[in-house]
Parts: C-alpha cells; sequence; structure tokens
C-alpha cells in the first residue's frame, strides 16, 4: 500500500522539525497512539488504538527515525503489530520552506500489511490511510496553533 | 425390463431433511463433553518461527490444552502425504517435502494461515480468546506466490530441497522435434499466452471436523465434511496417524458442497483425531470462512504459452504448449494429478490434431495447495484448446463453427466402431462431437446471429458469441492404468446390497453425496433394476462402519463406477434368488424369467415374488441343497476406462463500449453425458458447473499480493456469482451411451464448468473484434476495467 | 451475562447469554435449532437468514441480546400450522431448487419475506431479492423456478380461501 501526500503548515521548518523530534508532540499529534516510550536514541515503543470499520485493533510494536537530515527531515520506520495482522511501514518526510513562514511536509512511502488487516482491509485500507492522514495534519496544525 | 424411475426426474427424497432444516451437517453435531479448536495462524506467507510464547495463553479461561509444532513433532508425526506420484523427465521421484500439522520452532510457515499452534477449549469463543494471546516471535522472509516467476533465477524458495521451486517436470505427447517440425511448417500458427487463473472454491458450508477418542472401547471417531470418508481413513491411519484401521471410523455426514476442495485429507483432521486422544474428550472444529479462504485447497492457476498450427485449408497440423502450474506450498491429496493426467491428456479435445507436445513444470510458491477444483485440469485443457479455435477462427477469417467441424474427430459408438486413441495416452469411449454443436447452433439461432451483431455494432452496441466444444474424462478410473499413472490407491467402488427378510433393501456405498442426489439416483436404479416400488429401497453412505469400502465422490464418478458396482451386487442378488424361485417353483433356474419384482416360468403364469424369495433366504425351511441362506451381496467395479462425456457451449454477451461491462445475455448447454437416469439432477448438476465456470471468465480469482497476502479472502472482496449475476440456462442434451459400464452413463458434474469459460471469454472477445479491436486476450476475470482497458488498446 | 426472552417459533424462551453471542450461535448453540446455517463471518452469506418480527435477517449480523423482546421464525417454524410444508418449501423440492442444501434454509427464509411483500414477481425481481444469498451448487436458475413456482402455488391458495 502506498502512502503519498503532502501538506503546508503553518510554521516555519525549525519549528516544525522541533516538533518532529519530541516525542510528547508526535504522541499526541500521531492518530490513535495512546503511548510513546523513548527505548533508545530515535527509537520508540508505540502501542496505538485505532477504530475504523473492519479494521479496529490495538497495536504495538516499534517507531525508529532514520536518515536524520537535520532540519530537512528523516524516515520514519514502523512496524506495529496486532491482533488483526502486522503493518510494517517505511516513510520519507521532507520538509521544505515555502514563502510566509510556512512548512510543506511532503511525505513518501509504503507499507506492508498481513494477516486479516491484509485480507479483509485492503479493500478499505487505503480509505483508513486517507482518514489517518488527515487526523495527523489537523492534529498537527492545532498543536502548532495552541503551543 | 421396462424401466419405471430411470430416465425419469423422479424429485429427490433426500430434500425433506434439507428444506425443513433437519440436514445434519457437521457443525450441527454436538457430542457430549466436546471441546472446542482455535489455531494460532502465521499472518506471513513466508516467515521463521523464532519461539512461541503460550504463558498469557495457558492461564486464560476455559483453556483445556495447547497444542504446538514441537509437540508433534515429537510423536514422530511428520504430516499429512500426496496421494499421487509424478516423475520427472529423467525418471527421478517429484520432489515430495513433508506437509507438517502445525509448524515447529525453527521451521518456516510456507503460506498464510499456516498452523503454529492449537488451543483447544470449553467454548469456541474461549478458544478463540486464548489462540490471540499466543505470542509468536516471527522472522519474515521473501515470498513468491507467482508460477512462472518462482521458476526464476533468484525466487525466493519455498522448500530447500525443491531447488528452482520445482516439484517435478513433466512431458507427454509426441516428440517434440515431431510437433516443432510440424508447426514450423503449418500455413498459420494461432499463438496465446495466458493465465488461468487462481480459484477459490467456496462450498457454502466452511470445512468442519469432529475428533472424538474412546478410551473404553480404544477407539477413533472423526466427523468430516468430506468428499470421501475412506479415503481420508486410508490416508490419516497408514500415512499420518499410524492408527489401526479397525480402531477408526469415519463418519461424513451431510456436506455442504465440495466442489473438489473437501476430497483431500488436511491436516486438521488429523490433528482433530490425534489431539482427541491426548485430551481425551471430542474436539470439534469448524473453520470460519476466512480460515476458507486463505486454506481450502484452490484450483487451477496456470500460466501458459499455446501454439496451434493450421494448414492453409484450416485442418490442425499440431499443438505445442509449455505451462507452469502452481502447486502451492505443499503438494495436495491429488495436486500433482491434476496439470499431468487429468490435463496433459485431453490437449487432443475433440480433434484430429495429429501432433501434439506438453511441457509441463509443477512448481511450489507460499501459496496455500492448488488441487482439484471442479473439472480438474480438463477445464484448463478446455480453455486452451478452445480459446485457441475461436482465435485461430477470427485471425484467418474463417467461422468458428465450421472451424470445429472440419477438425472434430467423426462419430463413434464404441461398440461396432473402435473407440478413439489420442495422442496423449487416452482412448475415447465413444463420441459424436458434431451432433451436439449442430444443436447448439440450431438453438443459437446462428444463421441471424452474424447479422444482428452487424447492427448492433452500427448502433454503438457490441454483441459476441463464443463457442466452445469439450470432451472431459470422468469415472476416474481403470486402478490398474491409474496406478500406473502414479495414483497411490485404487479407483473402484464398492457396493453391498442387503436385501431385508421382507423384501426390503438397503444399499451401502461408497461413493459421498454431498449435493448430488445419490439417495435418490442410486434409488432409481436399484429399484427397475429389482422391479420394486423406490420407497423400499434405502441408500446408505458417508459411513466407514457401515460401508466396506469406497473410494469417494468427484471426478464425476459416482453414477459411472459406484453405481455399476450397484448393479453389479443387484446382478448377484438376482441371480442367487433365481436359484430360490426356481426352487420354489420346482423348475430349472433357465425356464425362469424375472420381471416386475418376481420371478415367473416362461410361458406360464406361475411366479414368486421378490419378497417371497427374500423371505425364503432368511427362513430357509424349504430351500435349495447346499445353498448359502440369505441374500446379501457386496462387490467392487473397477471400471474399464474412464468415461468421456462430451458438449457444446455458447455464450452471448454485450459489452458495453462505455464502461466494458459484460452482460451474458444468453447461455447455451448441449451436453452428453452418455444414458442418463434422472434429467432433473443432471440439469441441476450442468446449472451449478455452468455458474462457475462463467464465474471464473467474469468474475472470480484469486489474488496474493507480492508479499503472499491474499488480499480478496472474504465474500465482500472475492465476487462470487450472485442470482443476479446469471441468465437462465438453455439447456439440451444428447445421449451417446458409454459402451463400457452397464448403465450406459458418463458423469455430469463437472461438464457445465468444463465447456463454459472459453466459451464466455471468446464470445467477449469476438464482440470486441466485431467493434474493430482485435485483441487476442484479456486476462480472466473478465472485468470491466480489464475489458476497457483492451478496448483502447 | 444478559437475560433475554426471546419467542421462537412459537415457544418462549429465557436465557443468560454472553452480550457478544451472535443470535446465529444462539440459535444454533442454545436452541439446536441448526437449521440456521452459518457460511460466512462477513454478513454476505446469507445462509443464516432468519425472520425477526416478520422481516429476513441475516441472524449474523445481530447479537442475541439485540433480540431481546422479538418473535422470530427459523426455517424449522416456517411451515404454516396444519401443513407440513410452506409452499417454498414445496416449490424448491419440485423444482430442484437445492442441491447440498446447506444454503437452502437461508435461501427460503429470505424468499418468503420477499413473496409477503411481492406476490406476482419476475424473474429478474426474484434474482434481485436473492442476490444476499450465496449458493456455489445450483447456479440459481432452479431456485428461481422454485419461488416463481411457490408464488403461483400461494396464488392459487388464496383464491380456494377467498
Ligand atoms: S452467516 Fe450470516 S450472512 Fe453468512
Ligand atoms: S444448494 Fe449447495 S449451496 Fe445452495
Amino acid at each position: 500500500m502506498d502512502l503519498t501526500g503532502s501538506h503546508i503548515l503553518n510554521a516555519d521548518t525549525n519549528r516544525i522539525w522541533a516538533m518532529l523530534m519530541d516525542t510528547d508532540t508526535l504522541a499526541r499529534i500521531v492518530p490513535g497512539i495512546t503511548r510513546l516510550e523513548k527505548t533508545a536514541e530515535n527509537e520508540y515503543k508505540a502501542v496505538a488504538e485505532i477504530k475504523m470499520g473492519p479494521v479496529s485493533g490495538s497495536f504495538s510494536g516499534g517507531l525508529t527515525l532514520q536518515d536524520i537530515r537535520e532540519g530537512e527531515g528523516y524516515t520514519l520506520h514502523v512496524k506495529q503489530s496486532s491482533k488483526i495482522g502486522n503493518a510494517d511501514a517505511t516513510i520519507r518526510i521532507d520538509l521544505k520552506p515555502t514563502d510566509e513562514g510556512h512548512t510543506e511536509l511532503v511525505f513518501d512511502g509504503g507499507a506492508k500489511l498481513s494477516g486479516l488487516l491484509a485480507r479483509t482491509g485492503n479493500r478499505v485500507m487505503s480509505g483508513v490511510a486517507h482518514t489517518l492522514t488527515k487526523q495527523f495534519f489537523n492534529n498537527f496544525e492545532q498543536e502548532i496553533e495552541t503551543v | 425390463m421396462s424401466n419405471k424411475y430411470i430416465g425419469q426426474s423422479v424429485r429427490r427424497t433426500e430434500d425433506k431433511r434439507y428444506i425443513t432444516g433437519k440436514g445434519r451437517y457437521t457443525d450441527d453435531i454436538k457430542l457430549v463433553g466436546m471441546t472446542h479448536a482455535s489455531f494460532v495462524r502465521s499472518p506471513y506467507a513466508h516467515a521463521r518461527v523464532i519461539s512461541i510464547d503460550l504463558s498469557a495463553a495457558q492461564n486464560m479461561p476455559g483453556v483445556v490444552a495447547i497444542f504446538t509444532g514441537d509437540d508433534i513433532k515429537a510423536t514422530g508425526i511428520v504430516g499429512v502425504p500426496t496421494g499421487w506420484q509424478v516423475n520427472f523427465k529423467n525418471g527421478d521421484t517429484m520432489k515430495e517435502p513433508p506437509h507438517p500439522l502445525l509448524i515447529a520452532t525453527g521451521s518456516t510457515s510456507k503460506h498464510i494461515g499456516d498452523p503454529v499452534a492449537v488451543v483447544i477449549a470449553e467454548t469456541y469463543a474461549a478458544a478463540v480468546d486464548a489462540s490471540e494471546a499466543v505470542e509468536v516471535e516471527w522472522e519474515e522472509l521473501d515470498a513468491v506466490t507467482d508460477p512462472f516467476k518462482a521458476a526464476q533465477e533468484g525466487a525466493a524458495l519455498v522448500h530447500a530441497d525443491a531447488p528452482g521451486n520445482l516439484a517435478f517436470d513433466w512431458e507427454l505427447g509426441n516428440p517434440l522435434s515431431e510437433v516443432d517440425e510440424a508447426i514450423a511448417q503449418s500455413a498459420h500458427v494461432t499463438s496465446l499466452e495466458f493465465v488461468n487463473q487462481r480459484m477459490i472454491p467456496n462450498a457454502i458450508e466452511p470445512r468442519a471436523y469432529i475428533g472424538h477418542y474412546e478410551e473404553h472401547i480404544d477407539k477413533y471417531t472423526l466427523y468430516t465434511s468430506t468428499q470421501n470418508p475412506h479415503l481420508i481413513r486410508l490416508l490419516m491411519c497408514a500415512f499420518v496417524l499410524g492408527l489401526p484401521e479397525h480402531k477408526v471410523r469415519v463418519l461424513g455426514p451431510d456436506v455442504g458442497g465440495g466442489f473438489g476442495s473437501k476430497i483431500f485429507h488436511y491436516t486438521e483432521e488429523a490433528l482433530v483425531t490425534w489431539a482427541s486422544k491426548q485430551i481425551n474428550r471430542p474436539i470439534k472444529w469448524t473453520e470460519t470462512r476466512s480460515e476458507a479462504f486463505m486454506l481450502d485447497a484452490h484450483g487451477r492457476d496456470h500460466v501458459t504459452k499455446a501454439e496451434m498450427g493450421f494448414d492453409a485449408d484450416g485442418n490442425v497440423q499440431a499443438l505445442r504448449i509449455k505451462t507452469y502450474a502452481n502447486l502451492g506450498a505443499y503438494l495436495s491429496t491429488f495436486a500433482p494429478a491434476v496439470p499431468t493426467y487429468l490435463h496433459g491428456t485431453l490437449l487432443q479435445g475433440l480433434y484430429t490434431t495429429p501432433k501434439i507436445h506438453i511441457d509441463l513444470c509443477g512448481m511450489f510458491t507460499h501459496t496455500v495447495a492448488v488441487d482439484a477444483y471442479r473439472g480438474a485440469g480438463r477445464p484448463e485443457a478446455t480453455y486452451l484448446l478452445e480459446r485457441l479455435m475461436d482465435l485461430a477462427a477470427l485471425e484467418m477469417g474463417k467461422d468458428p463453427v465450421q472451424l470445429r467441424k472440419q477438425n472434430f474427430i467423426p462419430a463413434f459408438n464404441g461398440v461396432s466402431e473402435p473407440g478413439y486413441q489420442t495422442q496423449v495416452a487416452l482412448q475415447y469411449d465413444s463420441g459424436n462431437y458434431q451432433g451436439v454443436l449442430d444443436r447448439g447452433v440450431e438453438m443459437l439461432g446462428y444463421e441471424n446471429f452474424r447479422q444482428m451483431q452487424r447492427e448492433a455494432a452500427q448502433n454503438g452496441k457490441l454483441l459476441g458469441v463464443g463457442f466452445s466444444t469439450y470432451v472431459e474424462a470422468c469415472g476416474i478410473a481403470p486402478s490398474a492404468v491409474v496406478g500406473a499413472l502414479g495414483a497411490r490407491a485404487g479407483l473402484y467402488e464398492s457396493a453391498q446390497v442387503r436385501v431385508q427378510p421382507t423384501g426390503k433393501v438397503s444399499v451401502y456405498s461408497g461413493s459421498h453425496s454431498h449435493g448430488q442426489g445419490h439417495e435418490t439416483t442410486f434409488a432409481q436404479v436399484v429399484a427397475d433394476k429389482l422391479g420394486i416400488p423406490m420407497e423400499d429401497v434405502d441408500i446408505i453412505h458417508g459411513d466407514s462402519d457401515a460401508v466396506a469400502f469406497g473410494m469417494g465422490t468427484y471426478g464425476s464418478r459416482s453414477l459411472a463406477v459406484g453405481g455399476s458396482a450397484i448393479v453389479k451386487s443387484i446382478e448377484k442378488v438376482l441371480e442367487k434368488g433365481a436359484k430360490i424361485a426356481a426352487h420354489k417353483l420346482e423348475c430349472a433356474e433357465g425356464d425362469l424369467e424375472y420381471a416386475e419384482g418376481k420371478w415367473t416360468v416362461k410361458g406360464t403364469d406361475q411366479s414368486v415374488s421378490f419378497g417371497d424369495v427374500a423371505l425364503t433366504a432368511y427362513v430357509p425351511h424349504v430351500y435349495p441343497q447346499g445353498l448359502e441362506p440369505g441374500l446379501d451381496f457386496s462387490s467392487f467395479y473397477d471400471p474399464a476406462n474412464f468415461t468421456y462425456p462430451f458438449g457444446c457451449h455458447i455464450a452471448v454477451v454485450e459489452v458495453d463500449t462505455e464502461t466494458g461491462k459484460v452482460t451474458l445475455k444468453r447461455f447455451i448447454a448441449v451436453d452428453d453425458v452418455g444414458n442418463v437416469v434422472n434429467p432433473m439432477i443432471v440439469d441441476g448438476q450442468i446449472h451449478g458447473g455452468l455458474a462457475q465456470g462463467i464465474g471464473q471468465a467474469l468474475l472470480e480469482g484469486a489474488i496474493y499480493d507480492e508479499n503472499g497476502q491474499l488480499i480478496n479472502g472474504s465474500y465482500m472482496d472475492y465476487a462470487m456469482p450472485r442470482a443476479d449475476d446469471l441468465p437462465m440456462f438453455e439447456l439440451d442434451r444428447q445421449e451417446t451411451p458409454c459402451p463400457h459400464n452397464p448403465l450406459g452413463v458418463k458423469g455430469a458434474g463437472e461438464a457445465g464448468c468444463i465447456g463454459s469459460t472459453p466459451a464466455v471469454v471468446n464470445a467477449v472477445i469476438d464482440a470486441l473484434w466485431s467493434g474493430g479491436h482485435p485483441v487476442k486476450d484479456i486476462r480472466m476475470p473478465l472485468t470491466p476495467e480489464r475489458v476497457w482497458r483492451a478496448m483502447q488498446s | 451475562m444478559a437475560k433475554i426472552t426471546v419467542k421462537v417459533n412459537g415457544k418462549v424462551y429465557s436465557h443468560e447469554v454472553e452480550p457478544r453471542l451472535l443470535l446465529a450461535h444462539y440459535l444454533r448453540e442454545v436452541l439446536s435449532l441448526t437449521g440456521t446455517h452459518i457460511g460466512c463471518d462477513t454478513s454476505s452469506c446469507g445462509s443464516c437468514t432468519i425472520h425477526l418480527d416478520g422481516q429476513s435477517v441475516k441472524s449474523c449480523s445481530m447479537l442475541a441480546v439485540q433480540a431481546d423482546g422479538c418473535e422470530i421464525t427459523t426455517i424449522e417454524g416456517l411451515a404454516p400450522s396444519g401443513s407440513e410444508l410452506h409452499p417454498l418449501q414445496e416449490g424448491f423440492k419440485e423444482c430442484h431448487g437445492l442441491q447440498c442444501g446447506f444454503c437452502t434454509t437461508g435461501m427460503i427464509m429470505s424468499a418468503a419475506d420477499f413473496l409477503q411483500s411481492n406476490p406476482d414477481p419476475s424473474e429478474e425481481q426474484i434474482r434481485h431479492a436473492l442476490e444476499g444469498n450465496f449458493c456455489r451448487c445450483t447456479g440459481y436458475h432452479n431456485i428461481v423456478k422454485s419461488v416463481q413456482w411457490a408464488a403461483q402455488k400461494m396464488k392459487e391458495d388464496k383464491a380456494v380461501t377467498a
């Protein structure tokens, strides 16, 4: 399953970058995340609850930041398992400054699904991914407003 | 003897229990103390089991026991076998890696759903809860799912000891050099590269098993949704669990459809049987539909290149085939036979093709096993031949009906005219191929069709007609022949006819009915042969303790083989009955004739009834000297040959040029399945087969993604034909008797599924050509998107 | 556990059930009415169709607790009192509308509900009405005929009693 898209956020690159590197912020903006613990440098343990039509379950697993390019982006590797199947996603995130102190966040990657998630979820997964992405950016924007 | 029942559409006697909800399928059965099983399955197509942690699951409420692959391994149980051996071209034995009941730690799963552990609990819900609490650590590995890709350098390996993922390579027919030569000499060669996609059988009853070990009598009972209880007992006892057969009873109660998928011996059958002894309680397992999609053996899945050479007049000169057949991860019960002896041997079709060669690779992939699915090999052969025929006609500008006729094997009855010896090992029994085609063409009203087609095209509508004429091989088959071809069992059938003292008759058949209506058709045969009312006949099947032996029901064999065994036993009954009757009537046996349920002294009105003779046999006061009492005979019938039904299927479709949507307007089927005992039931068999064949052409097909995940494993994702996807079918019949069995029957279970698929695809191709889109192939299923894309190219 | 009271085929039952128990399982496991079959886990096949307060419902798509206080008819209770078979049951036998019988009970229950509101259906309407019920054996041809046969029979019966 492909995961690609972009969004313009109302803050400058430095601020976005700081938020993306902060565990607490990430835990707040990534949809479904109920716990995010740092286990090592750039490595986290994540627990997520996702409920969306046939895709509902609690996921747990690891989250790693790789290929960190200070202020420019990183590659996010998420490995989550659940009773309804496992997801293994690699997403490259790039930050591009645009005019007036805005930042374009571009992401590009894909996820490998298995188990029930792959079998009955595929039909709706792209819709689910779409919704989750939207939630992510909504949360992000809110976070920018409030902090 | 005049027939009262044979040939009549007698309403089915078994229906009453089904329509009132009193059918008794395996999942309906409850035993005292019964537990329930749920499996822990691999979420990956290919992954190593690093560790299994049962600690959380073990303490969950209601859990009775948990067994893992390591437990099974410790017992020395290796796994379930295959029933057919095919050798490599060089004579080496095929690769036959073990198919374990559960995967042990350190080993790898080989398709999604491969089980690692089984949880047994007081209730099904408790078993499912606990199975979800079993923690398995996996190391995911690369997978391959496509048979052609599996053969390429660098493809992920399914079994370490099967290099190149090759289970076997195989060839059949004339020497390749001769075929190459004939193709090279041909004036026209039609070639086609295509995929015969993977089908999921989808019997509506999911598989269900109950294993029950009773310590006090040291006996196992297995209730199973199977097509062949005795074969399951044989395989499980002799090859899997090493149990003494007389201590194992296998029951196949009402079974909700099979279509091949319930022939095979599955790991879960052996597992519940084995585990039942470990916990000393009955264990039930019923699969979910999700499991059925993942685990019931799939069908078809060939990647093929086919070439057919013609001379300048359109006479077929040669056929050359290269096929990669997907066998899945493990060799299922009949798997090696399907692409070889049930496919390669049918490539003569109904044509006089003088030179034929097939070269085939049986491939392992990280997918569930592929085995016989309705038609098993013969639909693949027919698809190939009939697609080539219609396409060749389009390419050469010839009429597809005419092209077939000029290449047909001339009619032969197999009695005064010999059978037809093919280039690919088989000898056809009897046939009249032009007869069915002529009748089909007549029903279609072909003379007006092309005109209509042109007019439609002018009005922006694409109409198409597709033809398909097939011959298939049923009633599998002479044991000596199949044995020589690698079958590890005989393929006869047994039947016992037990005449009760009052003249009522109990018939024990080794065939198994799961929708075919044996309880009715067999009783029709028995009642007519004995001249007694059908109500006096009871058919018993599906119980290995009651029935002497049996090879079960598949390959359209029940009436041809099982029915013939019954007839043999009836002959024995009548022979002995005549001795008793002669004694009673004080005449010689030769003076008697048997009709309408009584023996009559020829030319007199002196007679004795069947019931009288039966009573005398059991109360032998006045009785022939030296004759044993009783009237009860068993027979085994081993057929002399396969039977060869044939027919003509014609599809008319309309293709929407805007959307690519195909509407099936008409479907005509003229089948010749030999003599017919119950026309209503035969028509029903054809209808069902047609729906499955049409389903393959237009709707169905399993989709694995590149990681080996089955991504359309539910009814929401896999398109099975629904009531509004199909038209009313137009059927007719021709009857060319089978010359080598006593009933003259050939078999009707698969015919519909064999002829229909290419007819539909040919019709769509024909429609596209008529609209100026000369495409050779569209990959099945012919979804609107694919058809639309084909029109754009 | 939750307590439910239901009337099934004219008889009243009260049971303590687990809140997650599906109605289909309640009928099969608790009441032993095994004529209601289960063919899937996505509410797609229709094998489990019953009548709930007179309307056809897939009994795998609801919980037993949701049926509390309802009146249920299953295939075992479909035949009108005094006759052995419902016209649809007769029709399926007469027209060979079943082979393995597994889809049949759900098919008949769906068709029964449909004929109540469509006593004189066309072939197309019948096919459309049964679209939620899978049959893998019959190709639907004889199922359509069975429903037509029953519709005709019900009309005749009505004419007689009218
Ligand atoms: S079991 Fe209810 S719809 Fe399939
Ligand atoms: S009769 Fe077998 S599924 Fe319908």
